[in-house]
């Protein structure tokens, strides 16, 4: 286990940022800081992709000098589902960040806690 | 041989047109079509039951789970009793009813309980069984929430929540027995063959005993028992002689249907599980009628009553003795009549005096002569006097507890029975007495004669007949059971 | 390869563009569209299906023209077909059912973008559905979650904003965790394609190598899919979500999305990792314990609750406890008794969420128990629909819920450990269940409501009615002719190995 880690410390970096990420989109009660954890979770999980993805010595998957070998160029899928995964991750972002501002204009707050008691209040 | 869905169908049909016919009708129209669907339904049921012994599958539920329906002489006996009290306290219903609202709602559910419990007597396997069970329980809800008060609403979600629990205990057993079990279809002598020593034999033995204490809600066994005598007063006279004669009588259904027609009763024989059963079933035959004997509210004291005399029949079906099962059997019937009749004469006197408590019903005898002399009768027939059906039934119920091998109970029971017995002529008679001999200081100027419509006293004398009948004629009966209870024990 | 076979790409590929078509469309075209695409998708779901039961196996389609393990692939069988055509019915009817309730809860602006979001629902479903690549279904699990809280948030009132952000959260962290659970995955093995995976896990476990990424991967992908399909204890948005949006959303919500995933979790199981291999996790018997709870919990909720549509919400959470519970129990019968619950939770909950709206409208809007009563009369074809569904629920035998519990405790008798823990707390849940919705049925009957509110006859609510009566039908169909279903399913569950 740990000469394993420590060969993959991109990895275990990536875990621990996305550790950091989830706790806190869970706990965070700021809504903007819960955008900023999913962010964070979200690229941790790329940065692991991109760590898999990686192959030391090669280039990046681009023909270039006339070398078509597969020996000298990285995996490039993970690469690509890295793309994927961000354009899905800024309109998820884009969408969260719409309804924090719908709720403050409501409720002049990005207290999550605070805006729930104010519905209470409301009592609807 | 579908003439057997007849009786079931077509008096839930006609209920439901009741129910969803948007007006509400006039009165003589409303009571001419239920008297008219009452009567048929029992013209089907007396000409399905000349298809005993043939059986019917109408679909498969999943791959081994038929619906279907097969009579034998279990049914006979149960349905002939459903439709003679159904159709008494219908024409009891038709004058009674007059004072309670939303009669269409409640002739609807009458029938359609009708339907349900004729299905009840004629289903052919467990499964089909346990679905009516259920349809039973959700039909006849809205019989004991009819008045719509709050009390009644809280009767009828405490009898929900009862028999709903007591449903599941029972589904429970039934998921086991279907592991356990080949087929699910009733057969005289049990289908398991399992011998009860076994590792999956002791297993069965418990599932039996929460099969019993599940089915043994509705009969209103000892620890689930207080339903009954909250459910009872709160439903209009007439449901609650029709709950109480023949609607806990499908918890006795089920037993005999469960215990002798799927278990076996050799299974059960000398097991932990008959002695828990008698002891269930003793406790609960004293504790009714102690109950009963403190209870000022009429129909509460009947309710009590009820619970003490089903369990004479428990008591009969636990010793497993053929006398024992003959004799509660009977009691099955005399039972049915007597309390049947009991319920609808409370009834009118609730509907002529507007009194509920048993000390307010002075003199009772002098306004309504007939209906008391009726009561007099059946009381006697509960207590076991002869010649009345009581008395016969208890007979063979303390000759079987003898007879029986049992170990101490064939003491304990009989001696139960008997002080139960004493009790019973504590808690009926003195109505009788109070209400034919008032005492010196009743003003006899105030005494009017209010004899009940003539729509009400004739189910009330009809059933009182019956009641002496089977006491005076058992053999009609007892040759006829006597042959297939020997294939059952 | 026949025709029929593209239907699965087409149906996706249709309700996708549809959704892009209606939003230039005027109102009544865009309704019309969206009406036609729930349907058209349907009536191909169904040819596909019997095209699979006359030739009894399953294929592949591939998307563009690289074979595996390159290109992106789809596969049917008949569990897949059989899902999409109960989809596209119970969305058909939830849409119908809803939809003049649409009007009064939605801005006149926002109408059409109701109809994009609930065909890109439907895309995603059935991507969902059939798909047999895992980034793809990471992919439409997200499009999935943007649509579903789009449906939440399109009532615009503060309650439903704050649910559609707390359904968000929930539904991020699980895709989140899917997300990490898949990229291990993918980087143990190498592959995306369902079935190239399968392969490879199986040689990893005879290797005995990676053992402990792999249970930490199938773990993460679990725990995801299961936040986003309520299990308890992660279900803390769900009854405002099901609770205050309209309620056609909240039909679809309770009975398709959630339902979705946990499809998903299905094919991760069978076609991923290999049923065998999970049933050796411990991650059966954690589903197992946290269905048990859901159940119990969920059901306790709903007891406490004041509020009609909060209360069916509530249900729902003990009722996705029951198919995890089938899951837990690890074996072939559990499985068969989760997916027909799948299909009879989805029909009967969709119906009481109708009926519910039905209840309310002649009771002044109000949801409180205490308006309802005698609201059955008031709306005689609601009233009816929702006794239907509460026996459903409760476990009658002729409606679908009896056979779902009758399933479910053949299954439990089969699994020793599990057995009596199942069976009791399915005893307990199932009284529960009955505590509450016999409590509003009594409520709704009560014959001392209020007779100031109007009475609603069949001719103000023609659709409503059909509607209703449709999901009963469906209701019944499944309670009384299960066998050809539950073989189908088993059909389909063999055709996933």
């Amino acid at each position: 286990m740990g000469p394993n880690l420590w060969i993959n410390y991109g990895e275990a970096v990536a875990a621990i940022l996305f550790c950091i990420g989830f706790t806190n989109l869970l706990l965070q009660t700021n809504l903007i800081k819960k955008i900023i954890g999913l962010n964070i979770m979200d690229s941790a999980i790329y940065l692991f992709l991109a760590e898999k993805g990686y192959i030391a010595g090669r280039t990046a998957p681009i023909v270039t000098d006339g070398i078509t070998s597969v020996e000298a160029y990285i995996n490039p899928i993970p690469s690509g589902l890295v793309l994927t995964g961000i354009v899905v991750s800024v309109s998820v972002s884009a969408l969260m960040l719409s309804l924090t501002i719908r709720l403050y204009i409501r409720y002049h707050s990005l207290d999550l806690d605070e805006i729930a008691a104010q519905l209470k209040k409301e009592g609807r | 041989m579908y003439l057997i869905l007849l009786p079931i169908l077509f008096p839930i049909l006609a209920g439901l047109c009741l129910l969803v016919y948007r007006k509400e009708p006039e009165r003589k129209l409303l009571t001419a079509f239920t008297g008219i669907c009452l009567v048929i339904t029992g013209a089907l049921v007396v000409s399905a039951l000349t298809l005993a012994r043939q059986s019917l599958t109408l679909f498969y539920l999943t791959r081994t789970l038929p619906i279907c329906f097969r009579i034998d002489e279990i049914s006979v006996l149960f349905s002939l009793l459903t439709v003679i009290v159904f159709i008494c306290a219908g024409l009891f219903a038709f004058v009674y009813m007059k004072h309670e609202q939303k009669e269409k709602r409640y002739y609807g559910f009458y029938l359609m309980v009708f339907g349900v419990l004729n299905a009840l007597c004629f289903a052919g396997n467990l499964i089909t069984f346990y679905l009516f069970f259920e349809l039973l329980t959700l039909s006849s809800l809205p019989l004991v929430l009819h008045t719509g008060t709050k009390e009644a609403i809280m009767a009828g979600l405490k009898y929900l929540f009862y028999s709903l629990c007591g449903a599941y205990a029972s589904l429970f057993g039934i998921y086991f027995l279907y592991h356990n079990c080949d087929t699910l279809t009733f057969t005289a002598g049990g289908v398991l063959q399992v011998s009860p020593a076994s590792p999956e034999g002791r297993f069965l033995l418990l599932i039996a005993f929460v099969m019993i204490l599940g089915f043994g809600v509705k009969a209103g066994m000892f620890p689930m028992h207080a339903w009954l005598p909250t459910a009872h007063p709160a439903a209009p006279a007439p449901a609650s002689a029709a709950l109480s004669a023949v609607i806990v009588k499908a918890g006795v259904l089920a037993l005999i249907r469960v215990i002798y027609y799927i278990f076996g009763a050799d299974f059960l024989r000398g097991s932990w599980v008959q002695t828990a059963w008698l002891t269930l079933a003793l406790v609960t035959v004293f504790m009714g009628s102690m109950l009963a004997y403190r209870e000022p509210v009429l129909k509460k004291r009947l309710a009590y009553s009820t619970v003490s005399q089903l369990s004479y029949i428990l008591f009969g079906l636990a010793v497993m003795h053929p006398d024992a099962f003959t004799g509660g059997l009977l009691h099955v019937l005399a039972h049915g009549f007597i309390k049947g009749s009991l319920f609808l004469i409370a009834g009118a006197i609730i509907y002529t005096t507007g009194k509920t408590k048993v000390h307010e019903l002075r003199g009772i005898g002098k306004e309504m002569p007939l209906t008391m002399w009726c009561y007099t009768i059946v009381s006697l027939g509960l207590i076991g006097i002869p010649p009345t059906g009581g008395f016969v039934s208890k007979w063979y119920l303390a000759i079987g507890g003898l007879a029986g091998d049992i170990g101490i109970f064939r003491y304990i029971g009989p001696i139960v029975l008997l002080i139960s017995a004493l009790l019973t002529a504590g808690y009926l008679l003195p109505l009788t007495i109070q209400g034919f001999f008032p005492g010196a200081d009743y003003d006899y100027n105030t005494l009017q004669k209010r004899e009940p419509a003539r729509l009400m006293t004739i189910p009330i004398l009809f059933m009182t007949i019956l009641s002496v009948i089977v006491g005076l004629f058992p053999n009609i009966i007892t040759d006829y059971l006597t042959e297939f209870v020997s294939t059952l024990l | 390869m026949d025709f029929v076979c593209n239907f699965p790409f087409f149906s996706i590929l249709i309700s996708l563009f549809s959704g892009t078509i209606c939003s230039v469309l005027p109102e009544k075209a865009a309704k019309a569209v969206n009406r036609i695409v729930i349907a058209a998708v349907g009536v191909m779901s169904g040819i596909l299906l019997l095209y699979l039961l006359g030739t009894g196996e399953s294929f592949v389609y591939w998307m563009g023209h690289f074979p595996a393990p390159w290109g992106n692939e789809i596969r049917a069988g008949i569990l897949e077909a059989g899902m999409a055509l109960f989809f596209c019915i119970i969305m058909y009817l939830s849409m119908a059912g809803g939809a003049h309730k649409l009007f009064d809860e939605v801005e006149e602006s926002k109408h059409n973008l109701y109809y994009i979001l609930i065909n890109l629902l439907l895309s995603s479903l059935l991507a969902l559905v059939y798909t047999n690549d895992m980034f793809t279904a990471y992919v439409f699990v997200e499009i999935n979650t943007i649509s579903a809280c789009g449906l939440i948030m399109i009532r615009q009132v503060g309650r439903t904003i704050e649910a559609a952000v707390r359904y968000m959260i929930m539904s991020l962290l699980g895709s989140g965790l899917f997300l990490f659970g898949l990229c291990i995955m993918y980087d143990l093995t190498g592959h995306l394609l369902m079935s190239n995976i399968k392969e490879s896990v199986a040689l990893l476990i005879q290797s005995g190598e990676y053992q402990i990424p792999l249970i930490v991967s199938v773990a993460l992908m679990c725990i995801g899919l299961c936040i986003k399909s309520a299990l308890f204890p992660f279900h803390a948005w769900l009854p405002d979500a099901y609770g205050y949006s309209t309620v056609s959303s909240a039909a679809i919500l309770s009975s398709l999305v959630s339902k979705g995933y946990i499809f998903l979790l299905i094919k991760i199981i069978y076609r991923v990792i290999g049923f065998e291999i999970f049933n050796n996790t411990r991650i059966i018997d954690v589903l197992f314990v946290f269905g048990l709870l859901g159940m119990i919990f969920g059901s306790l909720s709903a007891i406490k609750e004041n509020d009609i549509r909060r209360m069916i919400a509530y249900s729902s959470v003990a009722q996705i406890g029951y198919i995890y519970m089938g899951f837990g129990m690890g074996t072939q019968a559990g499985m068969v008794a989760s997916v027909f619950h799948i299909l009879s939770h989805a029909a009967t909950k969709s119906l009481l969420f109708i009926a519910a709206i039905g209840l309310t409208e002649v009771s002044g809007g109000s949801r409180k128990f205490i308006d309802l009563t005698g609201a059955g009369y008031r709306n005689k074809w609601a009233g009816v629909a929702f006794t239907a569904g509460s026996l459903s629920m409760v476990g009658v035998p002729l409606f679908s819920g009896f056979i779902s519990k009758l399933l479910f405790a053949q299954a439990a008798v089969q699994v020793e450990g599990k057995m009596l823990a199942a069976l009791i707390v399915l005893g307990i849940s199932t009284v529960l269940n009955a505590i509450y919705f016999m409590k509003t049925v009594i409520r709704i009957y009560a014959t001392t409501g209020d007779t100031s509110y109007p009475c609603i006859t069949f001719k103000d609510m023609k659709v409503h009615a059909i509607v209703l009566l449709f999901f009963i039908v469906l209701n019944i169909i499944l309670g009384v002719s299960s066998q050809p279903i539950v073989n189908m399913i088993e059909q389909g569950l063999a055709m996933f190995a």
